[in-house]
């Protein structure tokens, strides 16, 4: 579905940011708090999609670096009282160093076993976390300062969406597409035509796990107290796969839409928090066996089927 | 050739081993920039473990490679590929989700990530044109057929600016015209600094294209020389043919002293005959006497857009033995596939016992009665030696499977000894016996061999001919379908010979081995 060229959609990207930088002068708290969970799911679907879709690194370690990114924004702010931004940037060189510290072991892993690795680490950093007092222990860690005020918090949750949606649209619409895609598809047959295989996927899971801790760090400033369960929580890496299963794994606009989709189905049946799990459910299987392309593949196949039906 | 060219490629000594087994042994092999040189050899010889070995897919457990006089031995395939190697494997394996064009693209900015885009579509644009898919270019590789996956493999090995092109059975599978296309594009790519290697069991390409060939067996290098003189080696015949005695000398003395052999199968007296009989082969229902027990007639079969038999007519009666011979991609184990139902002819009428059985799924066919031991003995790897017995034989009551495991030990008391083993523990020897037994064990009226010599030496292939001798003599319809000429035909008591998916000859087994025409459709020497 190539619509739109890398700068158009750059484009695009920035106008959207733009105008949703205003909206919130426009927006009750309600609204901003629905806007900032969508902007930090978006964040972390678009990382775990560039992974799974692009590079066919199927992840359940999001939760992982999540909690990484929280536990280092605690600890620079606590400790050292950095300014967010460079708090964030702490997260994101974390996020990175832990991904290329872990990856010549997790590399060795194809497929279903890398999947398991991720999980893996991922209940590691948490054990670690809940045995450790110097990190809180169980108890966790509360921040020292106050949570800024939410609007600015929204602000940052955008940025960082707008950041991560454009590391993507950088590598889904230049020539780095081509690459990261023939390692998903055969890395064998890639390595014969010259790609390094270890590095591309070394380089997207350095990226993503980047993004995906800035996220967690924005996340944590928001809550003022972080507790291993929560941070380094299953549910993060669950949640992210469910909503990119949703909208479209490796479809540009798959992440977007499945992180809207669960929000919005999380809202509207908030009152009913079993139903809600049962729901969900539900409504994966149906996807995954009647549209494996989740819904942006579903609406593809239904708009060509149109076309194809008006041309005939 | 002068002796003081520097080769563009230098291979010494290169060994590849698979534990015990030795795929490549001690091979050597120089190559010139500026030609064109053939490696042929019989199946399992190697060959694709050498194209790897270049390419860099597979390690060498010895030896070293020179590109230019530099070491690449110890270099992954993708920095071989960025030092000049381009190879295609011999079942494509292009990108299927990417279309043509974006395949080209993995290899051109892979090794030069900021070639400016003009040049690079340039580039593959005359690419394109040389391997004649321009047409193709937007579509994806999963829409192209089998012979322009073929040359986008091509395609791609070249979009590396290779120095080395290593082609591994870019002829396999085609028909007469394509070939006729294959060697024109293999010409085309021909330039004074390139090197270019042919695998090919298509003998016409290597004929046709290379000055110089190497035959490969048994991962040795038999001879290497003018192409032409190859051909008309006796020796070379001989291990395509599978002539008897005329392996021997070619065989490691470590294989013919194997002890597997001795353990083997020993004598089977007429006891044990009677206990094969009547535990393993279903009686004939008397009624069906007169029905045969396979037909075959016009069948049509293949994979995909791959369309390997055009009309097979075969009539098997209880109690035949049947060989099947052929080249290699003749379509001998597509014929097996496709009486097994593992494929679904695309035409054609094929009866068991006058069943119509055309479309069924294969659990339904082995039901009938019908066995196929397949090509590479598919044993169960997690299984031991005697749950991979007993899983076969699952419809029978537990003392009808005790009985036929018994005479399955009789007849392969090794397959005793290692009971409690896995599956794959054992050897190739052993493990071919195991697939054997492992037919047996659902009382078949019908086994299909396929390939059962496969890479064995010659002394256990003897063993597992003389167990295949007594169930003929017991009764059992046997299908053979096999590249060891010889073996093949002192069993059967028909043969056909099978030649681009149709019986290109049959008849008598003695006749067949007296026809000019068998040395032909092997070697292709005769036109």
């Amino acid at each position: 579905m190539k619509i739109l060229s890398g700068f158009a959609e750059a484009g695009v990207l920035l106008g959207a940011f733009i105008l949703l930088w205003f909206a919130s002068d426009f927006v009750d708290d309600y609204g901003l708090q629905i806007a900032f969970r969508v902007l930090i799911y978006l964040t972390l679907a678009e990382s775990w999609n560039l992974l799974a879709g692009s590079v066919g690194l199927v992840s359940l370690g999001t939760s992982c670096f999540v909690g990484l990114g929280a536990y280092v924004a605690f600890g620079l702010l606590n400790h050292i009282d950095a300014p967010l931004p460079l708090v964030l940037l702490g997260c994101a060189l974390a996020g990175g160093a832990l991904a290329a510290l872990v990856s010549p072991a997790l590399f060795r892993l194809r497929g279903l076993y890398f999947t398991v690795g991720t999980l893996a680490l991922a209940e590691l950093l948490r054990l670690t976390m809940v045995n450790v007092s110097a990190f809180g222990g169980a108890m966790g860690i509360f921040m020292k300062k106050d949570p800024p005020p939410l609007p600015e918090l929204y602000h940052y949750a955008l940025a960082v969406a707008l950041i991560a949606s454009l590391a993507i649209t950088a590598c889904a619409r230049t020539r780095v597409s081509v690459i990261l895609r023939a390692v998903r598809d055969d890395e064998d047959a890639a390595a014969q035509m010259g790609v390094r295989p270890y590095r591309v996927k070394l380089g997207a899971f350095v990226l993503a796990s980047a993004l995906v801790a800035i996220a967690g760090g924005v996340q944590a400033t928001k809550l003022g107290a972080i507790e291993p369960y929560g941070m380094f929580g299953l549910q993060w890496s669950i949640d992210v796969l469910s909503m990119v299963i949703i909208g479209g794994v490796g479809l540009r606009l798959g992440p977007l839409v499945g992180a809207l989709f669960v929000v919005a189905l999380g809202e509207a049946l908030a009152d009913y928090p079993e139903a809600h799990v049962a729901i969900a459910g539900v409504i994966l299987i149906v996807l995954i066996r009647f549209a494996p392309r989740g819904v942006v593949g579903f609406a593809e196949n239904l708009s060509s089927l149109t076309k194809k039906r008006a041309t005939a | 050739m002068s002796a003081s060219n520097v080769p563009l490629l230098e291979v010494f000594g290169i060994v590849k081993r698979y534990g015990g087994l030795v795929a490549i042994d001690h091979v050597d092999l120089q190559l010139q920039p500026g030609t064109i040189t053939g490696v042929i050899g019989p199946n399992g010889a190697g060959k694709s473990t050498l194209i790897g070995l270049i390419g860099g897919a597979v390690v060498a457990s010895e030896g070293s490679i020179r590109l230019d006089g530099r070491d690449i031995s110890r270099l992954p395939a993708s920095e071989r590929a960025r030092a000049g190697i381009g190879r295609t494997y011999q079942i494509p394996r292009p990108f299927l989700d990417m279309t043509v064009e974006e395949n080209l693209e993995v290899a051109q900015y892979s090794i030069q990530p900021f070639i400016r885009a003009a040049i690079a579509r340039d580039e593959r644009a005359a690419l394109l044109k040389r391997t004649g898919l321009v047409d193709a270019a937007s579509l994806p590789a999963r829409a192209l057929p089998l012979l322009r996956r073929k040359r986008l493999e091509v395609a791609r090995a070249l979009a590396l600016k290779p120095r080395i092109v290593l082609l591994d059975e870019v002829g396999a599978g085609l028909v007469d015209s394509e070939i006729t296309e294959l060697i024109a594009l293999i010409h085309s790519i021909a330039d004074p600094r390139t090197a270019i290697v042919i695998v090919e069991h298509v003998l016409r390409v290597v004929r046709e294209c290379c000055a110089r060939s190497m035959v490969l067996n048994f991962g040795k290098k038999l001879v290497e020389g003018p192409t032409m003189e190859i051909f008309a080696n006796d020796e070379v015949a001989a291990v395509y043919l599978g002539t008897g005695g005329s392996r021997e000398p070619s065989v490691s003395p470590a294989r013919v002293i194997d002890p597997e052999a001795q353990d083997a199968v020993h004598f089977v007296g007429p006891e044990a005959e009677r206990r094969v009989m009547t535990s393993l082969i279903a009686l004939p229902p008397v009624i069906e006497a007169k029905v045969p027990l396979l037909d075959l007639q016009g069948i049509c079969s293949g994979y995909g857009q791959a369309r390997v038999l055009r009309g097979i007519d075969l009539t098997i009666r209880e109690g035949q033995a049947v060989a099947i011979l052929g080249a290699n991609g003749a379509g001998k184990t597509t014929l097996a596939r496709t009486i097994s139902g593992a494929i679904t002819p695309t035409s054609g009428v094929l009866r068991i016992a006058g069943d119509d059985v055309l479309g069924r799924p294969p659990h339904r066919i082995a039901e009938l009665g019908i066995a196929h031991c397949m090509e590479g003995r598919r044993i169960f790897s997690t299984l031991t030696v005697q749950e991979n017995l007993l899983i076969a034989a699952r419809h029978a009551d537990a003392s009808a499977a005790r009985e036929r495991l018994g005479a399955v030990y009789d007849l392969f008391p090794v397959l005793a000894e290692r009971k409690d083993q896995g599956g794959t523990s054992m050897s190739g020897g052993q493990q071919q016996m195991l697939a054997i037994g492992r037919a047996l064990m659902a009382r078949p009226r019908l086994i299909i061999f396929d390939e059962i010599s496969l890479g064995l030496a010659p002394v256990v292939m003897d063993k597992l001919y003389d167990a295949l001798a007594v169930l003929k003599q017991a009764g059992m319809t046997l299908i053979i379908i096999e590249q060891d000429v010889d073996r093949a035909l002192a069993l059967a008591d028909h043969a056909y010979v099978l030649e681009h998916g149709v019986f290109g000859l049959s008849g008598a087994p003695s006749q067949i081995a007296a026809d000019p025409r068998l040395r032909h459709i092997y070697i292709g020497t005769a036109d």
